[in-house]
């Protein structure tokens, strides 16, 4: 109520909170009508006396030449600056509230166990999808997530001695993995609201966030064991797996056919090609591949042979193929 | 704030110069010096060249706190105080990141700008991440500090990449040791300086990710 004037600033020096208390907000710049009345008003009088002190200064011209004009010049100083001081107070209070770091905050609350138990849990896709699942609106994960990717990306680029023409290595894996984490959010929030799904923009980043956790593993493992039916195992297990579980959660929260067919068709087809995708072009690959897939069309970028050290590679390489042979 | 005893006089005196006249000739007219010594009553330069404080205590570089925080990053098993980090000093990590560019160098990659770089950004988000994480803010300078600190290991492991090649085996089980112990030291000062019990783990993952990018132009 208008007891509360201090409210707003009280907030603020508590600390821990980042929810702004709108109705304890300081009352004389809380809406830009009564500012503009205020000064309005002030205008008005001002305009009076400048009124009156024409009408004075028109009988005494010469003496009080300068003086008038003094006068004068001081109020419309007076006048700019008390809109310089208006418009700096809207601008502060607008900055503190849209660009205050503090909104994200709640979602970066989180302790390693709820971290370790969500990244479990992101690979086993759920039963009941009739009940809608709950998502945990997190943001710590999932950035986390992506750039581990960023690193394995990284890592994957320097041992296969990848040179990319247009740009920078660092450049580029960044802008993979976060314009992935964030486009298909946002494209599959859209669809979502299309489709009448119930999810939120934060829910949807931390569903994707923590689906990229099988992508980490797979180019993991396979960025090191150069393996290609491996990687296909790979991809359609862990990949299937944290795929299945995204799009369980999302029916669960969508209504009718079509709606589901739409979302989660989209969604499956996006998350596995990426993993197809970030295997394939930031990793040195056979030759016979290349050639069948790509034909006469020269990739984006050039690949170099590199030098196998031969003793750590063959013994990978020995070490999965008896793994193999023995399941 | 006292630099080692010495007050900056409040008045600064200018003495007349009648007053320098009245002074006998002692004959020491060989030894200027002698007659600036504040022992006579109000004879008080503003800016004495002998009262000023040393250099580097003017400049703030104090030897023994950088030792001490040294020691702290160096011995991982070592509790960390809290309040060593409450003076921001940038000039410990300049001289490590000198000294990691130096030893690159020595290894034949001229990666200077890469290391300014990768520490400019990786402060701003390991800033901006301990901000959100943490009840009490924390000031970049702090952030800078403690990360600049931390990267001496690495300074370890670059100067072993000048003789031997890390992509073996061994190197890859060095790399991810050092790159281990470089965070955890970062996130052992981190805890204990804005008092985040039981989120250590959650700090060290950013600080192994950033200490793994610098491990990887040392590697490669």
């Amino acid at each position: 109520g208008t007891a509360d004037w201090g409210g707003f600033e009280d907030n603020m020096q508590g600390g821990g909170s980042a929810v702004i208390d709108m109705e304890n907000m300081d009352d004389t710049s809380g809406s830009s009508f009564e500012d503009m009345g205020e000064m309005h008003q002030r205008m008005k009088e001002e305009e009076e006396e400048e009124a009156e002190g024409e009408a004075g200064a028109a009988e005494e011209e010469d003496g009080e030449f300068l003086g008038m004009k003094g006068l004068r010049g001081q109020l419309g100083r007076q006048v700019a600056d008390q809109m310089w001081q208006v418009g700096k107070r809207q601008a502060s209070k607008a900055f503190s509230l849209y660009a205050n770091i503090d909104i994200l905050r709640p979602y970066f609350d989180v302790e390693p166990v709820q971290v370790r138990t969500r990244l479990l849990e992101s690979m086993i896709p759920v039963k009941m999808i009739n009940f809608p699942q709950k998502i945990a609106g997190e943001l710590y994960g999932p950035l986390m997530l992506v750039f581990t990717l960023v690193a394995i990306l990284l890592h994957g680029m320097k041992t296969s001695d990848t040179i990319i023409r247009e740009g920078t290595l660092m450049g580029t894996a960044i802008g993979t993995c976060f314009g992935y984490w964030l486009g298909v959010s946002s494209f599959i929030y859209f669809l979502a609201y299309l489709c009448n799904a119930q999810i939120t923009m934060v829910q949807m980043l931390s569903l994707l966030g923590y689906g990229l956790f099988g992508h980490c593993i797979t180019l993991f493992v396979t960025y090191n064991i150069h393996f290609h039916s491996l990687f296909y195992i790979f991809w359609l297990v862990v990949g299937g797996l944290s795929t299945l579980r995204m799009v369980a959660v999302l029916v669960s929260r969508t209504v009718g056919h079509t709606q589901r067919l739409i979302l989660c068709g989209t969604l499956a087809a996006l998350h596995m090609l990426f993993l197809l995708y970030l295997h394939f072009a930031y990793h040195k690959v056979v030759e016979g591949i290349l050639d069948t897939l790509e034909g006469p069309n020269m990739p984006p970028f050039q690949r170099v042979a590199r030098d196998i050290p031969v003793v750590s590679n063959a013994v990978l390489n020995t070490t999965a193929k008896a793994v193999a042979l023995t399941l | 704030r006292q630099y080692g005893g010495y007050e900056y006089s409040q008045q600064s005196g200018f003495i007349p110069p009648e007053m320098m006249q009245q002074q006998p000739y002692t004959g020491q007219i060989y030894q200027p010096t002698q007659t600036y010594t504040p022992t006579s009553a109000q004879s008080f330069y503003g800016s004495n060249f002998e009262d000023e404080p040393p250099l580097l205590e003017e400049l703030g570089i104090n030897f023994d706190h950088i030792w001490q925080k040294t020691l702290t990053v160096l011995h991982p098993l070592k509790v960390a105080d809290g309040s060593i980090m409450n003076e921001t000093d940038l000039a410990g990590p300049m001289v490590f990141c000198l000294a990691f560019g130096a030893t690159l160098l020595l290894a034949g990659k001229i990666q200077f700008g890469y290391v300014y770089g990768i520490s400019a950004i990786g402060c701003l988000g390991m800033f901006c991440l301990l901000n959100l994480m943490s009840m009490t803010g924390v000031s970049f300078g702090c952030v800078a500090s403690v990360l600049g600190y931390c990267l001496l290991p690495m300074i370890l492991l670059s100067t072993f990449a000048i003789v031997f090649s890390l992509q073996g085996v061994m190197g890859i089980i060095l790399t991810a040791g050092i790159i281990g112990w470089c965070s955890f030291s970062a996130s052992k000062i981190f805890i204990s300086a804005l008092a985040m019990e039981g989120q250590q783990l959650l700090v060290a993952y950013p600080c192994a990710l950033l200490y793994g990018v610098f491990a990887l132009i040392s590697v490669f």
